[in-house]
């Protein structure tokens, strides 16, 4: 190489480089943000929670929602991706800019990301495409601020009830159609049951949050709370979750009936409760998806009922997913988005053509039909819906009646309002503590727990 | 270059000899180099820097807030048992996990023809990717009595050992898991090392009748100690950032018996999305470790090989 040719490569070399350390600044370019709507202007807008590849039916029938509304939106183009909602990697997403322009998150998250303007205010363009009057006026407050403004559209809500398993019932010599309705008759069917099968009669999840997330659920069903109405201080540090922990304390150390694995994610217990280890956990109804489609559990073992209460009823605890909206989306990205949104998640509820052919598709696509739930819209709008598709149903609705039953005499509680993930995690270690440490001391765990999470609240 | 092997009778160069020796395109040739590395080697150590004093959920402005951050890390009531468990983590995996890896060099080295074997079987863990090791070695921990080491234990009359599920075994039971993960790539750093030792020496010392176990101990030790002092001080560093195995193990339980320093680091920012303390925390957590670092230089100096 010449001299001046040898200049010449390395100039372009440093020119192509600094260019692109230029385009790799992180900033995209600024959207149409702002301006006036227009429904036929081409837009693209990625949707996330596509399934994942080991479920070729899920993926199928995703893929044949994407090409259906393509078809029917000329100018909206629909690119998706698994990116989907964990506690453990959402914020790091949402930090990373990588969110897709539609996905599903929890119930819990929307509470601080109003604040901290990491949703956009959608209010206008949800009038657009119709959507608000279908919703379910007590979900949508957890996507509104104080002057009414929504954020994210609530698609899915769920209640926790109590697993079992039908099968070691009938070993243990118990009625496998009367799930307990009371803490004192989990304690006493646990130990029937560790006894006479020898597996754990009972589980409580533990870890990733869903320790404190259950603990929750125990302390509402005693009657308790965990959090202010204001969400600016701690209030378990009282009788029901001290009765709740006690409880918990008794059947691993003096009964014996929680078996060895302390350790227990949402996803590793369902596996175990699947596998026939487990006689009875704390689930929302949605556990029989997992239980039967991934873990193999046979639909004739599984049964659902309602959550165990402690005198009252004092009710369960609720939550589900939304749709959220990038922040960074434009105008017409966002009506774009919402009208996908209306199309895979609403229309089926208000079309009997849709819901008989929405239930067609879970059947093909080896999905279910007819899992009780608890309903995002109206109740009537829901009791239609369920009437019109009750001749496809696939799931044994009759073995979920203890759960259904309690739906009607059960109130629904949310969850802790104010940085609920952070309340979670910081509860787990007590819930750990006092199934791995015998002589655990509940008062003094509690409040210990109840100043940290006063400090967090607080920040 | 051509140039720096010319005698250099000129003390100043004008920048036209300069320009006309190549001497811009010598710059331009490791400009871009210097920018990359400045980009993604610095530039996030910078950022890193600068988010430690801001309150920033990277999506709104960010704002200002000195300190606050660090007096908040500081005074967190989870921060001295995740630096105890950091600092038992790097105990144990220092008095446990240190030898190993040693033994195994000198051990494969002393084997002539069958060495490539040992080197196979001894690396083999290290190619075993991180999650599905621990994933296996989760199965092998199952705390029932039907679990792995748990029957293992039954056959000697032993009972069965809760493992993760125990606060006092769950730490040593990662570090077990760790020191079988990584003794395998640690060996091979060592193998390498004891090729650079002049067999003159053994023989020196066989011919003055030194047996296998004082030729390692006064010919081959001494002889690395170089390589194992680096290597301590890479550990060291190496055990305090330890993040992986009880991320996955157990989360951090139970009852927070295994939440290190650098899983708090990650909660503060993907569970609590406070990003200002995550790197408030990264920040100490490097400053603390560039101190080690200097410290143990001054220490092992006079170990040094050359």
């Amino acid at each position: 190489m010449t001299r001046t040719a040898r200049r010449v490569a390395t100039l372009s070399t440093a020119v192509a480089l600094l260019a692109a350390a230029a385009c790799a600044d992180g900033t995209t370019p600024a959207a149409d943000s702002g301006g006036a709507i227009d429904q036929n202007a081409p837009v693209t807008i990625t949707v996330g929670n596509r399934p994942k590849p080991d479920k070729p039916a899920d993926v199928a029938s995703f893929d044949r929602k994407v090409k259906d509304f393509m078809a029917k939106h000329p100018n909206i183009t629909v690119k998706s991706t698994e990116t989907e909602w964990d506690a453990q990697t959402f914020q790091a997403q949402v930090a990373g800019g990588s969110l897709p322009t539609v996905m599903s998150i929890s119930f819990t998250e929307p509470l601080n990301m109003i604040p901290n303007k990491q949703l956009p205010d959608i209010t206008e363009e949800l009038k657009l495409v119709d959507l608000t009057k279908d919703l379910n006026p007590e979900t949508l407050k957890l996507v509104q601020d104080d002057a009414g403004r929504i954020y994210g559209v609530p698609f899915e809500a769920f209640s926790v009830g109590l697993a079992y398993n039908r099968a070691l019932f009938t070993q243990a010599g118990l009625d496998p159609d009367k799930p307990p309705t009371t803490w004192d008759e989990v304690r006493q069917y646990a130990r029937q049951i560790t006894e006479k099968t020898g597996k754990a009669g009972y589980a409580q999840l533990t870890k990733d949050n869903t320790g404190g997330w259950m603990l929750t659920t125990m302390t509402y069903s005693m009657g308790g709370t965990v959090q202010s109405d204001d969400g600016k201080k701690s209030t378990f540090d009282d009788a029901p979750a001290k009765k709740a922990l006690r409880l918990l304390q008794e059947m691993r150390w003096t009964d014996n009936t929680m078996g060895s694995n302390f350790l227990y994610n949402q996803e590793e217990v369902r596996q175990d409760f699947a596998a026939g280890k487990i006689g009875m956990v704390m689930q929302a109804s949605d556990a029989y998806d997992m239980c039967v489609k991934n873990f193999g559990m046979k639909p004739a073992d599984y049964g659902h009922g309602g959550l165990p209460q402690d005198g009252g009823p004092h009710g369960t605890l609720t939550g589900g997913s939304i749709k959220m909206i990038n922040p960074k989306a434009s105008k017409n990205e966002i009506v774009a988005a919402l009208k996908w949104i209306k199309a895979t998640e609403f229309d089926k509820y208000t079309d009997e053509q849709l819901a008989v052919q929405d239930a067609k598709t879970a059947i093909a696509d080896k999905g279910f039909v007819g899992r009780p739930g608890v309903t995002p819209l109206s109740q009537e709008t829901y009791d239609q819906y369920n009437k019109w598709r009750e001749p496809y149903n696939n799931v044994p609705v009759a073995q979920f009646k203890g759960y259904s039953d309690s739906m009607k005499t059960l109130e629904l509680l949310p969850e802790p309002s104010n940085k609920g993930q952070e309340v979670y995690a910081l509860l787990d270690p007590v819930v750990q503590q006092v199934l791995t440490k015998k002589d655990a001391d509940i008062d003094k765990l509690l409040a210990d727990a109840a100043s940290k999470i006063d400090a967090r609240l607080a920040r | 270059m051509a140039l720096s092997i010319r005698p250099n009778v000129r003390s100043r160069r004008s920048v036209l000899t300069w320009y006309r020796s190549g001497g811009l395109s010598a710059v331009l040739f490791v400009l871009p180099l210097i920018l990359v590395f400045l980009y993604f080697s610095w530039g996030p150590i910078v950022r890193g820097l600068v988010l430690s004093f801001q309150k920033n959920n990277l999506v709104t402005a960010p704002e200002w807030v000195g300190l606050s951050n660090f007096s908040y890390v500081l005074t967190d009531p989870q921060l001295p048992q995740a630096a105890a468990n950091t600092l038992y983590f790097a105990l144990l995996a220092l008095v446990f996990g240190f030898p190993v890896p040693l033994f195994l060099a000198v051990f494969i080295s002393e084997l002539r023809s069958t060495g490539w074997l040992y080197n196979v079987l001894s690396y083999l863990p290290a190619v075993v990717p991180p999650v599905a090791a621990i994933l296996l070695w989760k199965f092998f921990y199952d705390p029932s009595a039907t679990g792995v080491f748990n029957t293992v234990l039954g056959w000697f009359g032993i009972d069965p050992l809760s493992w993760l599920n125990s606060p006092t075994l769950a730490m040593p039971a990662i570090v077990l898991e760790a020191t079988w993960a990584g003794a395998g790539a640690t060996a091979i750093i060592y193998l390498a090392a004891l090729t650079g030792v002049r067999t003159e020496l053994y023989e020196a010392a066989e011919l003055d009748g030194a047996g296998i176990w004082s030729r390692v101990w006064h010919v081959t030790l001494p002889q690395i100690r170089g390589i194992i002092a680096i290597m301590m001080l890479l550990q060291l560093i190496g055990t305090f950032q330890v993040f992986t195995e009880p991320f996955l193990f157990t989360g951090g339980g139970p009852d927070n018996a295994t939440t290190t320093i650098l899983l708090l680091i990650y909660r503060y920012a993907f569970v609590n999305g406070d990003f200002g303390a995550a790197t408030a925390l990264s920040v100490l957590l490097a400053a603390v470790l560039c101190v080690l670092s200097v410290v143990y230089h001054f220490l092992t100096r006079r170990w040094s090989t050359t």
